[in-house]
């Protein structure tokens, strides 16, 4: 009953406005006819669809076949197609060609596709960098693929640096990321399904996965849910992102987006699937669980010593950047006699001239800390984190000097700010930086015990949280089988299963003979 | 959206609301005053104690580079106060800050309040304030406790928290000094059948003490001169029952560290009688013990008999006859003689307990209790009493690990 | 948001109990056990471990004739619809009783210990706005939880006894027998409440995939969980020997004491984070089987929007005593001892029930078939 009201003036305060839209009901009509056989009325139909001549970079070519002395017309979009092939191999050859063949394929040395006949759907062909040649008396249009769009070559990954290890990264050609996956993975089972997703600007979707490993019931969720997203257009992946997650307003992520390749071929592997878009420099791995947030694939390509020891330095850096400022609020200001004599005299020395209380002198630090880190992105120049970083301790030292900081407070803020570098994940950063200051409230709140009060509760939060049904710190807790790759990793050759949580088809990697 | 504007209000709300009120525990540490020594004296006053604070300034010593503080280092308040902890209080008449016991390192009381049976009343308060820490120490001053810390004025260790710090820690090390912390000092009287040594100090020199062997000095009694600070920590103060009943030297005290297995001695050197002809008198050995001591008990019959058996490893460190110790014979004598030497000792403090204190210096009552099955039986045996008839035994084990760097006779 | 039940695994369940009843070892049963038989006071966790053990083994043989269902609709279904009613309603006011006042003890231990002048009302609502949030997530989340926090806080008791040893005197536990041999073994039946958890526990057997699994992980932790409070008692002996006895709270004042060498002296705030987390999860799962006792009870389905309204009055229940003297001393060892003597009894009354009525026999004639 309550909800009910409660839903009733929710709408009632939050309706849509109505907006004085324009029809394009006489568009939609036509683009769901086929062409016809006159050269004209096609003519006509395609250049009044792409408004030529007012679209520039839409080409129609006219031209005679001259072995079979028909008029005819290619359309393209001449910044999305190779021009010197439709010229070499379609357009040289219609004219040129002088021995009778009835057949268009036969002419032409480029391979057609395929032939269409729906207007809609060569309109789609042609907005994606294919070449369409329709021909007087035709009543199907050919249409060749010439797309070649210009991009970005495979460069460095940026954002997740490692050392030892593929150093490439996905770009913004879909055939690039698909093609860098598949060098990794030469099984006939990869495979990779497109699936338009939006109306109007008409973004695929690519669904990567290995047909014999992964569960196909989460397959079909996951279809499902890319099938019920209802929206005009999602350019980037990263706002599909946003679409997939179960809770979008959470601070933790639930999707794994990365730019590595290898990552993603190693998640594929296991059973994961993988999305990829184009104009998309990553793609998205699900299920994620925190564990593969965590993780760095760095830690696999390192020997295992090694490899578990930066895990165990990361694990240590999310503890120091989510507690270190709330933990010198904390004893500062209620549990003083947990500081060793020497330093709390230390301590209460350099905090006798300062004007605030730690609160504020910790916060007023970690926002100008985050302050600089924004800035130091946004400076256009690679050199701008470091300006960033030495801006920091400058203003550290002059704040020191002005009374403004206690000297400790800097050492316990450039710790946190350093440590919460250390964390690869873009998303999980953020999360542990922004939960960060919820921690110092609760510290200055009630110390010690507000920051367990408030630990407590994110943890029954995080546990709670799903990624397409698998639960947030599988497969720890509720426990599965898996490679034991959460903490500490194993030598390779003990991980021999795939993680439970996927019930993937085929369970274990390497069987023990 | 209109659930995310609400929480975000609530969040808002909460974090202006926690952020700005002074929760009721909080406090800024730079706001309190923090005690590093307590001083309990009588007071003219009837039904009240002299409180003396040593409190710390945080200023000095902590800034590093220009603009160090010309403060003193230290601020010591007297006054008169019904107990401990309302002392707190009244001190903020004359403090700027709050008062702290968190960082309290060492209670001060005169020898003559430690006699008094009212001193264990006004102790026990320590248990009840959640700030005192009961691993800080017990130490008994010869003169008032208020006088003692006017004049103890260390020259180099001006911080009073690091000057403690060291004098205690390294005096424990030693032996000279038992370890007295709050801790025991419950735990022993509660326990209710031994004796209990707080470590004694003094901050006046006597003026013409008496030249004594080695460390058998009462605090004091150590002849220094030079520039330096009076203050000494030596020998031990001992307690029955929360009253204070007898003195005992460095050396006493030392020895019963080494009898005693709760305390952490380190190694420690001694002068040992110099069995060989010579002019010089003792040599020096490094006395370090090897494992816990092995007590054996006879509680039948009138007079119990109580085996303890010391195991020591030891390094000769000087040898004044230039004795030769690669021969078999000279090792034997100097073994004997140490075995003898402790032995006598060791006896010695023991019976000087039994006649003269009363009781046993240290936890000896523990090694007892396994000989009996129930509590009530161990009541009925009355181990303070039965104690004062008991004849011990104690034998040193030795082993001597080093004879020092030069096995032969240098020169002629 | 669709968020079914779950299953509960056997490593959450397991540690979940553990921190639920060990966590009795850092409160201020060491120090009533002490009061009962001096420096034999270690024995009595184990003695009534072995005590409580029958009725336990009674009940979960019962229990185990009917597959997938708690314990009241064991007893329901055995005492009939009034009778059965009216024992459940029992259990759960005397559980009520037994959370409210140990929530209350709980955070007059926070209180005295770390936070001297915040008012008990403010830690106390705290901790069970804490404990409603968790409960509600459901028992499967209280036990991932559970067993994320479970090794290190584990490993953080261990800590504390190994620094404790420090200064312990391991002769202190003599004499052996203490007050002597038959009052410890009745102090031992005095003290059946220490278990009375894993009485309540089994109404947790339809969460699990196999009552296999329940029996299992009741047995590792039971004996785990005696074990731990035992060696708790022991350690806390040696370090104060005659002091426990007048210390409430041993384990906060052990941890007090002991350091880490004199540069860092004082250590407990780690040790206490780690403390009232566990002591979070304790209720947490208190709550959320006493709500889902009430639902028993009452037939209400979706018993999980009780918790807020239940820990409320909980809440009001604990504030009601005024004094944390009070609590201690008079209330707890009555709503324990009341427990413990309850729980026992219908443990043995519904095995007795079950037995006359002949429902082993049908089991088995029915497994035969």
């Amino acid at each position: 009953m309550r909800r009910k009201i409660l839903k009733s003036l929710n709408k009632t305060f939050n309706s849509e406005p109505q907006f004085s839209e324009q029809s394009n009901a006489n568009d939609i009509e036509l683009k769901k006819q086929d062409i016809s056989r006159h050269y004209a009325q096609n003519i006509e139909t395609f250049k009044s669809i792409f408004s030529i001549p007012k679209n520039i970079d839409v080409k129609v070519r006219e031209f005679t076949i001259r072995s079979l002395n028909l008029r005819a017309f290619i359309i393209y979009i001449g910044t999305m197609v190779d021009t010197d092939q439709v010229q070499r191999s379609i357009v040289k050859p219609l004219i040129e060609n002088e021995q009778p063949s009835r057949k268009i394929q036969d002419i032409v040395s480029f391979p057609v596709g395929k032939t269409i006949i729906n207007i809609g759907e060569i309109t789609e062909n042609i907005t994606r960098g294919i070449t369409a040649l329709f021909v007087d008396g035709d009543h199907q249009c050919y249409v060749f693929e010439t797309t070649k769009i210009e991009g970005r070559g495979i460069e460095k990954s940026d954002n997740e640096v490692i050392v030892k290890g593929a150093k490439e990264a996905f770009n913004e050609k879909l055939a690039d990321n698909i093609a860098l996956i598949r060098k990794k993975i030469k099984n006939e089972n990869l495979i990779v399904e497109a699936h338009v997703i939006t109306k109007r600007s008409r973004n695929d979707v690519l669904i990567v996965y290995e047909k014999d490993l992964v569960n196909d019931e989460l397959l079909q969720k996951i279809k499902n849910r890319l099938a019920s997203i209802d929206t005009d257009s999602i350019l980037d992946l990263s706002i599909l992102e946003q679409y997939l997650e179960e809770r979008p307003r959470s601070l933790f992520p639930t999707l794994l987006n990365t730019e590595r390749p290898d990552r993603a071929a190693s998640f594929l592997e296991e059973g994961h699937i993988v999305l990829l878009m184009s104009n998309s420099p990553n793609c998205i791995v699900l299920p994620a669980t925190f564990w593969a947030l965590f993780h760095s694939p760095e830690d696999h390509y390192l020997r295992t010593p090694y490899g578990n020891f930066i895990r165990f330095l990361r694990f240590l850096a999310l503890f120091i950047s989510l507690f270190a400022s709330s933990f010198y609020i904390a004893i500062t200001n209620y549990h003083v006699g947990m500081i060793p004599p020497d330093l709390l005299m230390a301590m209460a020395g350099t905090r006798e001239r300062v004007p605030f209380p730690s609160i504020i002198e910790i916060l007023m630090m970690e926002i100008a800390f985050e302050l600089i880190r924004e800035a130091g992105l946004r400076v256009p120049s690679p050199i701008g984190p470091t300006i960033g970083i030495v801006g920091a301790l400058i203003l550290g030292q002059a704040a020191v000097q002005a009374n403004i900081i206690s000297p400790i407070v800097i050492i316990v803020i450039a710790l946190s700010g350093l440590s919460s570098f250390i964390i690869s994940d873009t998303s999980m950063n953020f999360a542990i930086r922004i939960s960060r200051f919820l921690i110092i409230f609760a510290a200055g709140f009630l110390g010690i015990y507000g920051v367990a009060a408030l630990s407590i509760v994110g943890l029954f939060y995080l546990v709670s949280l799903k990624s397409f049904g698998t639960p947030y710190f599988a497969p720890m807790t509720p426990h599965f089988f898996s490679g034991k790759d959460l903490l500490i990793r194993h030598v390779p050759m003990k991980a021999s299963f795939r993680p439970g949580y996927l019930k993937t088809k085929d369970m274990v990697k390497q069987r023990k003979d | 959206m209109q659930k995310t504007k609400i929480i975000s209000r609530i969040l808002l709300l909460f974090v202006i609301v926690f952020s700005l009120t002074g929760c009721w525990d909080r406090e800024e540490l730079e706001d309190r005053s923090y005690v590093i020594g307590l001083g309990l004296d009588h007071s003219k006053h009837k039904g009240k104690i002299k409180v003396t604070m040593l409190l710390a300034n945080p200023e000095v010593g902590s800034m590093q580079g220009g603009g160090g503080s010309t403060e003193k280092p230290r601020e010591i308040i007297s006054f008169d106060a019904n107990d401990l902890i309302v002392a707190k209080v009244t001190a903020n008449a004359i403090i700027s800050r709050l008062i702290s016991y968190d960082l309290l390192k060492i209670i001060v009381v005169s020898e003559e309040f430690a006699r008094d049976p009212k001193f264990w009343n006004i102790i026990s308060d320590v248990s009840y304030d959640k700030e005192i820490r009961m691993n800080a120490y017990l130490a008994v001053s010869k003169e008032k406790a208020s006088e003692y810390f006017l004049k103890n004025n260390p020259k180099m260790e001006t911080r009073p928290h690091k000057y403690f710090q060291y004098m205690i820690d390294h005096g424990i090390e030693n032996g000279l000094i038992p370890d007295s912390t709050l801790f025991r000092l419950f735990r022993t009287t509660e326990r209710g059948t031994d004796l209990f040594l707080a470590m004694n100090t003094t901050a006046v020199m006597e003026k013409h003490p008496k030249f004594k062997g080695e460390d058998e000095y009462y605090a004091g009694q150590v002849n220094a001169s030079g520039e330096l600070d009076d203050t000494q920590f030596i020998g031990s103060a001992v307690f029955w029952n929360g009253v204070m009943i007898g003195k005992l030297t460095g050396q006493e005290t030392s020895i019963i560290n080494t009898l005693d297995d709760t305390t952490n001695i380190s190694d420690f050197l001694v002068n040992i009688p110099n069995p060989f002809p010579g002019i010089r008198k003792s040599f020096a050995v490094r006395v370090l013990k090897r494992e816990k001591n092995k007590v054996k008990m006879n509680l039948k019959g009138p007079r119990p008999k109580i085996f303890i058996t010391l195991p020591l490893n030891f390094d000769i460190m000087s040898n004044p006859s230039m004795v030769d110790f690669s021969k078999k014979k000279n090792r034997e004598i100097l073994k004997k003689e140490i075995a003898r030497h402790l032995k006598k000792e060791n006896e010695e403090v023991l019976k000087k307990a039994q006649k003269e204190l009363k009781g046993a210096p240290y936890p000896l009552s523990f090694y007892a209790r396994k000989y009996f099955g129930t509590i009530q039986e161990f009541e009925k045996f009355n181990w303070a009493k039965s104690y004062l008839k008991a004849d011990i035994y104690v034998k040193a084990d030795i082993e001597i690990v080093d004879y020092g760097k030069k096995a032969k006779k240098v020169g002629k | 948001m669709n968020q079914q039940p779950g299953k509960l695994g056997i490593r959450e369940y397991v540690s979940m109990v553990i921190l639920m009843v060990g966590l009795k070892a850092t409160e201020d049963t060491p120090a009533a056990l002490y009061n009962m038989v001096q420096n034999a006071a270690w024995m009595i966790p184990i003695l009534s471990a072995g005590i409580f053990f029958i009725p336990l083994f009674l009940l979960i043989k019962t229990m185990s004739l009917y597959q997938e269902k708690n314990l009241f609709f064991v007893i329901q279904k055995l005492f009939g619809k009034y009778i059965g009613f009216f024992v459940c309603l029992l259990i759960f006011i005397i559980s009520s009783f037994g959370l409210s006042f140990d929530s209350r003890t709980y955070t007059n231990i926070i209180r005295v210990y770390y936070f001297k002048t915040t008012p008990v009302l403010l830690l106390y609502a705290l901790l069970m706005t804490v404990c409603a949030y968790g409960a509600k997530k459901g028992i499967k989340h209280i036990g991932s939880v559970a067993y994320l926090l479970i090794f290190s806080i584990i490993l953080s008791l261990f800590v504390v006894f190994g620094l404790s040893t420090q200064d312990s005197n391991i002769q202190a536990v003599f004499p052996f027998w203490g007050t002597g041999r038959l009052e410890i073994l009745k102090s031992s039946a005095q003290r059946l409440s220490l278990f009375v958890e894993f009485f309540m526990l089994t109404m947790l057997v339809p969460f699990f995939t196999s009552s296999k699994d329940f029996r299992k992980g009741t047995w590792i932790a039971y004996i785990y969980v005696s074990i731990q409070i035992s060696a708790a008692t022991l350690f806390f002996i040696c370090l104060l020997d005659h002091s426990l006895g007048e210390m409430g709270y041993p384990f906060h004042t052990a941890i007090r004491y002991i350091s880490l060498g004199s540069y860092i002296p004082n250590i407990e705030i780690v040790f206490f984070i780690l403390w009232v987390m566990a002591s979070f999860i304790r209720f947490t799962v208190f709550l959320y089987i006493n709500a889902l006792m009430f639902g028993e009870t009452f037939h209400i389905k979706d018993f999980e929007f009780l918790i807020p309204s239940l820990a409320t009055i909980y809440l009001l229940i604990g504030s009601i005593p005024e004094t944390p003297l009070q609590v201690g001393i008079e209330l707890k060892p009555f709503i324990a001892t009341t427990a413990g003597l309850l729980f026992t009894a219908v443990s043995i009354i519904v095995w007795l029930t079950a037995l006359l009525k002949g429902e082993f026999k049908h089991a088995k004639n029915k497994n035969n078939i």
